[in-house]
């Protein structure tokens, strides 16, 4: 589009002209300027200048001869720059009132004006230029003499006051309503005038009809008219159309062009109104005609490249304007929707299409340019003749300009001339970069729509310029970037093309890896032998030629020679370039899961068992799969596993005869013997080897590199064939499809690694703890590590202690609450007597134990020996733990490859607690004091209340909560060392305490009596610690063995009182029926107060009674008060002595003795016992349970 | 008349292509196949929102080089069908009966029970029967 001229490219602007006053010009002009739409203004300094401007040629109005061209070069930039559309003359108002000189002057330059305009039909406008700011200085009859002279609209004749800022601008925009009316007139007029000549057809020939309509669309075009101006385009164009086959003005070759010539200026001024006017579609539409119509015409043979040229040039020039203009244009989709008809599609609408076009076109005009250069390469001696070539007047034609003086003549050419001419001229110029640039273009414009297959073919043309250039290195990138989609969309034969240019690239930039990459990728590429006869019509298919499978056997050929495989049949590469291998530079060629080159090597490993044992063989089968098409020996195949102890190697038979040299360095490694290593198209090469391993874990195939010739190595990552990928573009192919082991089972389940097993330990680990563990007893769990076959060396111990709640593990929670109260269980230490004395004076013996975790060293056992030792570990609180010891060892001493044997054991440890401490306090029988406390309401947390002074009853029970029998050593009452001593007295009482130990058993319980008799009245008072003694009871065992426990109970708190009344009841242990006895009351006042208690008593059936049955009764201070009665007993058996209750006035409170106080048993006659003085104790006894 | 035909699978993998040229433009000819992939992807994502265009399998033409011109079709399994062609004009109907057979002697070569879906299409009926079709397409647009 740059190559236009800029009047062309740009819409018309209307031109004025100022003259006189030249001071004005520059605020004038700069005004119209800025205008919308602007106005340019020629200035003009003097009125003597107006002539020269306005001088016309004398065109002879004869019609007789033809015009020798459509267009006139400069016509449009003459009326754009040179030919205004009206004249400003500018006076100073001093000059018009001035003296009559300067009047005179006035009017002389004014009908100078007028008589220059004239001919043009410019129009004239008089512009007054006011020097003061008051009007009243012009003199009115000079300006309508003016007027009268001047022969204008008395509207345009305008004031212009320069010195006043507000009516600058109004005077201005005077001015500038003016102009643009006045030109607008102007160009009307003129447009009409030569439409007329249009209609009147006042002419003979299509070229002055061409030439018209062009004007009037230009005119239009002036005053803004779009579509008076398409109108006539349209027009003209279309007689252009007609005058193709019937003009025989020029020589026929130089007439072609100028007819192309003018055709692209109308086109271009077409499009561009159609797209500014937003007009895509119909844009697109036209351009499509415009394309098809001038298409064909090629014109003579000798300049093909002419017309090639120019089809280029209309592409690229309506790209540009359709993306100069598609910033405004709505969504492409949305047009192509809005077509009626669908003969549009999307891409027609982006520039990308065109551009890519133009680059077409540009390529064949470059070639049948060198066509028509090889056939004209010796006519260099008209060079002289065609120097002095210029575009003469008209568009499109070309003519020698002589120089004759001072004068320039144009002389017309012959057209051998002007072929001459545009050789010469198109010799010059290097089109490939500008054909590069093009697509460049295209291919960015198609990336950025995610067209990628069109930026792909874009890419790959580009990449073809390069490589035309020798540009090796920019057609290698960019190929590099084209084959992944069509490696991707498995489209075989481009991929060939690329794959070709590639591999010359490669050749020529001397890159042997590459090159033998890419000549092996397009060697197994799956080229058809039997339906590749159509493909065999490529013309370009790239350097190498078309896909079949000569070429791909001739490129494997190629290969083997390279890497001295083969010996050659006079193609030798190495001959036509520098690609060598060598010892110095050895090629691995690396092939992995993505890989294109996939194809050209499979190695698949499968394990023939999933999982082994340690030192047992198994089966591995590599197998190995080509798509070359030739048969390939290969030397050597290297197996390589994660387990570097394993690998091998696998070798031809006779190569390893010609190569036991080789070998022989690498003796440590195994290697296999194959009879022979020959890989064919499409068929598995299947080798099963014996493999196995000592050391367990995983064990998997990693690499397998195959050796060809003496200095190339394919490395391959080893596949499994269960989960092995599609060779890529063989999927699609119809070939027949083997299994790469020969059991099909293993080829859909194969691995190309295994598992292999840990050794079977062949050591006992025995933990032998029975029952619950008690809790505050040191618990010992016995471990024993018997070797039953193996030796046990450099043997750890683990131990570990875990929640059972937390699911086998202590949770972070857990661990923390545990560590701040102290572990609940702890691993206190292990006792091995004979570890310990074994691992006297080692130090790098381990021996670590945490509260809940232990690591220890298990010292050297030999087979059949056995070790133990004995874990102590605490409970402090009834808990469930799980215990796990693990032993590792080695069953050899000092190897360091041998693996280590784990045997693990867990044992499950409830905790619980032994003994349940109870106590019980009581008061003497049937003594009952008054304690104040006890009258009032009872309160929670009060506290016992014990009378001053009174032996009482303390009763301790431990029962044993466990199923496990236990040993009571002692039981105690430890008084509290803060406590003062002499506050009470507790003393143990007369119970069956044994004086060894008691076993209790389950549920069991043992009780012991105390008697404490509080001494002082301290409140509140403390009772002491209970303290049990006890231990497991070691049955049979050393009873020395089990350590003894002590568990505490402190007793609670205790008030003491000082009862103010005691009553007590006396009567003898038993009755003997109808036998009389007495029993007495015994009130004891301990206060310094007389007590007055009122006495009821009542009758039981049982007993005859006598004394009083109510009363009251007053006690002195510090005194007894005795109350008799005498009763007989009526009936036998537990009887319920009368009744009787007390109350004090003083106290307001009311006393009863309990049942069991007042209850006597009747014999119903005098038992006999054995003996008199144990009757009373036995009977006591009775009566405390 | 027609030049090329192809069909193209689900991971736009050429199936089937076959040109009809005496020359020697088989390769530009995959190459316009390829790019025309492009426009059918466009039109399949961005399916037009009016008119009976939902449901229907032929694509009509899907771009215009120097030469040719390049219709599409795509099947409800996605395995597209392309056809390029020298008349500039052409009836639409004539193209759509045209893949309608194409259509009918693909599902006919694909009911194969030796033939593996996602594979080429190597049968030589299907070649005979697809060149059949192409004849008889050029003779009726020629009438």
């Amino acid at each position: 589009m740059e190559e236009y001229p800029e009047e062309l490219r740009t819409p018309p602007v209307a031109l004025v002209s100022l003259v006189g006053c030249p001071e004005h010009h520059q605020a004038i002009s700069g005004y119209l300027h800025s205008q919308q739409p602007p106005i340019n203004v020629l200035a003009l300094p003097d009125f003597s200048k107006v002539p020269v401007v306005l001088s016309k040629k004398v065109k002879d109005s004869g019609s007789g001869d033809p015009p020798s061209g459509i267009l006139k070069r400069d016509w449009l930039l003459k009326h754009r720059t040179k030919v205004p559309a009206l004249m400003a003359a500018l006076f100073s108002s001093l000059d018009i009132s001035g003296d009559p000189t300067q009047w005179l002057q006035v009017c002389s330059d004014l009908e100078n004006l007028k008589a220059a305009i004239r001919p043009r039909n410019v129009k004239l406008v008089l512009v007054v230029v006011l020097q003061s700011t008051s009007a009243d200085d012009i003199n009115e009859d000079r300006m309508i003499a003016l007027k009268k002279r001047a022969e204008v609209d008395s509207k345009y004749l305008l004031m212009y006051t320069p010195n006043d800022v507000s009516e600058l601008k109004l005077s201005l925009n005077r001015l500038g309503n003016a102009f643009s009316e006045l030109a607008s007139v102007h160009y009307r007029e003129e447009g009409r005038r030569i439409r007329t000549k249009v209609e009147k057809r006042g002419y003979n020939f299509p070229e002055l009809h061409m030439r018209y309509c062009f004007k009037v669309a230009i005119y239009a075009e002036f005053r803004r008219d779009w579509n008076e101006a398409l109108k006539f385009y349209e027009e003209a164009y279309r007689i252009l159309r007609e005058i193709v086959g019937t003009s025989t003005r020029l020589p026929p070759i130089q007439r072609l062009v100028e007819i192309k010539s003018v055709a692209e200026q109308l086109q271009f001024k077409i499009s561009t109104l159609l797209l500014h006017g937003g007009k895509v579609m119909e844009a697109v539409q036209w351009f499509c005609q415009y394309n098809v119509a001038y298409k064909r015409l090629v014109g003579a043979p000798q300049v093909p490249y002419l017309h090639w040229e120019w089809m280029s040039r209309q592409f690229l020039v309506f790209a540009e304007l359709l993306e100069t203009s598609s910033a405004t244009m709505q969504s492409i989709s949305s047009l192509v929707v809005g077509g009626t008809d669908r003969t549009l599609t999307e891409w027609e609408f982006r520039p990308a299409y065109y551009y890519q076009l133009a680059a077409n076109y540009l390529k064949k005009k470059q070639s049948s340019l060198e066509i028509s250069l090889s056939m004209t390469d010796n006519s260099s001696e008209a060079d002289s003749s065609i120097d002095s070539v210029v575009p003469s007047i008209y568009v499109g034609q070309f003519a020698r300009s002589l120089g004759q003086g001072d004068e320039l003549f144009m002389h017309p050419l012959t057209d051998e001339q002007y072929v001459q001419y545009t050789l010469a001229e198109r010799k010059r110029f290097q089109d490939s970069y500008e054909i590069i640039a093009l697509l460049k273009k295209a291919y960015e414009s198609y990336s950025s729509l995610k067209a990628q297959r069109m930026s792909s073919t874009c890419g790959l043309k580009i990449a073809k310029e390069y490589f035309s250039l020798d540009d090796y290195a920019n057609t290698k990138q960019l190929c590099d970037g084209i084959i992944t989609l069509y490696r991707q969309e498995g489209w075989v034969a481009l991929i060939w093309e690329v794959l070709g240019y590639l591999k010359e690239c490669s050749r020529k930039l001397g890159a042997v890896k590459s090159f033998i990459e890419y000549s092996l990728e397009m060697a197994a590429l799956p080229v058809h032998p039997d339906t590749n006869i159509t493909f065999l019509g490529f013309v370009e298919s790239g350097p190498t030629g078309p896909p079949s499978l000569q070429q791909r056997e001739h490129i494997q050929k190629e290969v083997m020679e390279l890497i001295g495989k083969d010996s050659g049949d006079g193609l030798s590469v190495e001959k036509s370039t520098d690609l060598r291998l060598s010892e110095k530079n050895p090629l691995n060629l690396e092939i992995d899961f993505v890989s294109p080159l996939r194809t050209v090597l499979l190695a698949s490993v499968a394990f023939h068992e999933q999982m082994i044992k340690p030192g047992v063989s198994t089966l591995i089968t590599l197998s190995l799969l080509s798509q070359l098409p030739l048969s390939i020996e290969i030397d050597q195949i290297d197996l390589q596993f994660n387990q570097s102890h394993c690998n091998f190697s696998i070798t031809n038979k006779e190569k390893y005869a010609s190569t036991t040299m080789f070998s022989s360095v690498e003796q440590s490694q195994r290697m296999e013997i194959a009879s022979s290593l020959i890989l064919t198209t499409n068929r598995w090469l299947r080798l099963t080897y014996e493999i196995k391993s000592e050391q367990s874990g995983k064990l998997e195939c990693v690499l397998i590199i195959v050796k060809l010739g003496p200095h190339f190595s394919i490395i391959c990552r080893a596949e499994s064939p269960a989960s092995m990928a599609d060779l890529p573009l063989w999927k699609f192919e119809d070939r027949a499809e083997t299994f790469p082991t020969k059991d099909p089972a293993l080829a859909l389940t194969g691995q190309k690694g295994t598992q292999i097993e840990e050794p079977e330990p062949l050591v006992d680990l025995a933990l032998g703890a029975t029952g619950p563990a008690l809790v505050g007893e040191s618990f010992m769990v016995p471990v024993t590590v018997m070797a039953k076959g193996h030796d046990v060396y450099s043997g750890e111990l683990k131990i570990n202690l875990v929640d059972v709640r937390g699911g086998g593990l202590f949770s972070p929670r857990e661990t923390e609450a545990s560590f701040l109260d102290g572990h609940h269980v702890e691993l206190l230490s292990i006792a091995g007597a004979e570890w310990e004395d074994k691992s006297q004076g080692s130090d790098s013996n381990i021996n670590r134990i945490q509260q809940s975790f232990g690591l220890i060293s298990v010292p050297t056992v030999k087979n059949g020996e056995t070790w133990s030792c004995e874990l102590e570990i605490k409970w402090h609180r009834p808990k469930p733990i799980m215990l796990f010891v693990s032993l590792g060892y080695f069953s050899q001493e000092s190897d360091p490859t041998s693996q280590k044997i784990n045997i693990h054991k867990s044992l499950q440890i409830e905790g619980k607690i032994a003994v349940m401490i109870n106590h019980r306090i009581m008061l003497p029988f049937r003594q009952d004091p008054l304690l104040l406390s006890m009258v009032k309401p009872p309160e929670a947390d009060q506290l016992v209340s014990l009378p001053l002074g009174e032996s009482n009853v303390l009763i301790v029970s431990a029962r044993n909560c466990t199923e496990v029998p236990i040993r009571v050593e002692s039981l105690s009452i430890e008084t509290d060392s803060s406590s003062p001593s002499t506050s009470c007295c507790i003393k143990p009482g007369s119970g069956p305490g044994s004086p060894g130990f008691t076993l209790l058993v389950a549920e069991e319980e043992f009780k012991k009596i105390f008697t404490v008799k509080a001494e002082v009245d301290s409140t509140p008072l403390s009772l002491g610690i209970v303290c049990l003694r006890w231990r497991r009871d070691p049955g049979s065992h050393d009873p020395s063995t089990r350590t003894i426990v002590t568990t505490k109970h402190k007793l609670p708190d205790v008030n003491v009182e000082v009862p103010p009344l005691i009553v007590s009841l006396v009567c003898p242990p038993y009755a003997v029926l109808g036998d009389p006895f007495t029993y007495f009351v015994k009130i004891q006042n301990q206060t310094p107060l007389l007590q007055e208690l009122k006495v009821s008593l009542s009758d039981s059936q049982s007993f005859l009674m006598s004394g009083t049955h109510s009363g009251t009764v007053f006690v002195l201070p510090k005194s007894e008060h005795i109350m008799s009665y005498k009763v007989i007993p009526l009936s036998s058996g537990t009887q319920q002595l009368p009744k009787y209750s007390f109350t004090s006035t003083r106290y307001s409170a009311g006393f009863q003795p309990s049942v069991a106080a007042s209850t006597i048993f009747v014999f119903p006659s005098e038992p006999r016992f054995k003996g008199v003085n144990d009757r009373g104790k036995n009977l006591e006894s009775v009566a405390t349970i | 008349m027609i030049v090329c035909v192809a069909i193209v699978g689900h991971q736009n993998n050429p199936l089937y292509i076959q040109s009809f040229t005496e020359g020697d433009d088989a390769l530009k000819l995959h190459h316009v196949v390829h790019c025309s992939l492009d426009v059918v992807d466009e039109r399949v994502n961005n399916p037009k929102k009016s008119g009976p265009m939902l449901n229907e399998t032929y694509l009509g033409l899907l771009y215009p080089t120097e030469n040719y011109k390049v219709y599409g079709y795509l099947t409800n399994t996605k395995v597209k069908f392309i056809l390029v062609t020298t008349d500039l004009d052409i009836k639409d109907a004539d193209v759509r009966n045209f893949f309608r057979k194409f259509h009918a002697a693909y599902v006919d070569a694909v009911s194969n029970p030796f033939h593996v879906p996602g594979k080429k299409i190597t049968s030589k009926t299907f070649a005979e029967r697809i060149s059949t079709i192409v004849k008889a397409f050029g003779l009726s647009s020629a009438g």
